[in-house]
């Protein structure tokens, strides 16, 4: 399915859903949810990590309806906590069966979402290891100086930032270098096109959920 | 002078590739920063589900993820900076594998619109603590609504839900604020925010 389209029909399910009050229905979508990642070949192991992360704020979830619920508690107690399992599986389908290349690609040409956007997430993107790395260089060099940084330390921030500066200039400049224009019509390598089943499948999906949310499940 | 207060109504609108690197760059350094302590939150939340009060370590902790909005808005003076910060900060999130998916990005959303409304109701004039002292406030509100709805909040006793908005006012005030307010001090002594 087309990046975009997919990424707008699981914002659209994913805001409904925060409206709808039925358990079953969360279930219905988080059912069809695996379902579709088992499909696509996700591995077992992305897809038990999934499941395993989200017992904490389940469990969390489901006792403190539970406990301090007003109301019918133990329907709030269900609901809250298997509607967390649908945004899981929902989100997993974005995270796990596409690339961010081909999302920002896809908006882009879908879209027409600006491609300074596009190329400027994307490129920052493309830091995100050497980011993380950098944090942990960041923390390690205060630590030889005898100094802790936390969260809540804005000397931790502040570096960020001017790391954040020195690599958007670079960046932006070997972009223009290399001949990024912001202004001039782009042509692309790889063009997206939404295949004409595209539309049907997700109209079926949208229409699906209006059944889902108007029929009254428990 | 600095960049910040030669800025003018059309610039504030305008968003150059370096900008957009630069906002979603801090995006990236917020987004490590913070899953520096994911492994923190799912002690705490286990600590909390225990004695049934699992929903306190999204609330104390809700500040932590708001961080990049406001200072995308502080650093960069853009109408819309913050929203943007704060969607990118929270695609990087998705991305990187935070928990909760595409729920992130809708979030993301609540959470940069609630905290510009701040800004927006200065007009984008003051980037200082009336701004930000605005934009928690909004923040809070806005993403505590959202809260009421998507995580039930609503469902609550009264007294429990009362609790749960000042922690999270306090997280938000602490983190998107006062935190905030002393990082880009810190960016302000330095000057280096004066490259044009």
């Amino acid at each position: 399915m087309n990046p975009s389209l997919k990424l707008g029909l699981v914002l659209i399910i994913s805001f409904e859903l925060a409206f709808m009050q039925s358990v079953i229905a969360n279930l219905i979508v988080a059912g069809l949810g695996l379902i579709y990642l088992i499909l696509k070949r996700v591995s077992p192991k992305k897809i038990l990590w999934m499941l395993v992360v989200s017992i904490i704020p389940v469990f969390g979830t489901w006792f403190s309806f539970y406990t301090h619920g007003a109301g019918d508690a133990m329907h709030s107690a269900w609901l809250l906590s298997t509607r967390i399992y649908a945004y899981i599986f929902l989100g997993g389908i974005l995270s796990y069966t596409g690339t961010v290349d081909e999302l920002l690609g896809s908006l882009e040409q879908n879209c027409h979402l600006p491609s300074k956007f596009v190329y400027g997430t994307l490129g920052a993107f493309n830091f995100a290891p050497r980011v993380v790395l950098t944090v942990k260089q960041m923390k390690t060099a205060a630590m030889m100086r005898g100094e802790a940084l936390h969260v809540w330390s804005p000397e931790i921030f502040f570096k960020s930032i001017l790391i954040s500066l020195r690599w958007s200039d670079n960046l932006s400049q070997a972009m223009v270098s290399h001949g990024f224009n912001e202004t001039t019509t782009r042509t692309h390598y790889d063009t997206f096109a939404i295949p004409w089943w595209n539309w049907p499948v997700a109209g079926i999906c949208l229409v699906g959920l209006q059944f889902l949310a108007f029929s009254g499940l428990f | 002078m600095n960049r910040q207060t030669t800025s003018n109504k059309t610039s504030a609108l305008s968003y150059s590739l370096r900008d957009v690197a630069f906002i979603a760059l801090t995006g990236v350094f917020c987004g490590a920063i913070f899953f520096g302590t994911s492994l923190s939150y799912n002690f705490l939340a286990a600590g909390l589900a225990a004695i049934g009060l699992g929903p306190f370590a999204n609330d104390v902790l809700l500040g932590l993820w708001m961080i990049a909005g406001p200072l995308a808005a502080m650093l960069t003076q853009k109408i819309g900076a913050s929203t943007i910060g704060e969607l990118l900060g929270s695609f990087v999130e998705m991305i990187l594998g935070g928990q909760w998916g595409a729920a992130t990005l809708i979030s993301g959303l609540v959470q940069g619109v609630g905290n510009g409304l701040g800004f927006a109701m200065t007009g984008y004039k003051r980037f200082d603590k009336l701004g930000l002292l605005l934009s928690t406030i909004t923040g809070t509100l806005i993403t505590f609504g959202w809260s009421m709805i998507n995580e039930g909040y609503g469902k609550y006793n009264l007294g429990f839900l009362l609790l749960l908005l000042l922690v999270r006012f306090i997280s938000i005030g602490f983190f998107a604020g006062v935190l905030v307010y002393w990082i880009n001090k810190l960016v302000e002594k330095s000057g280096i925010l004066n490259r044009d």
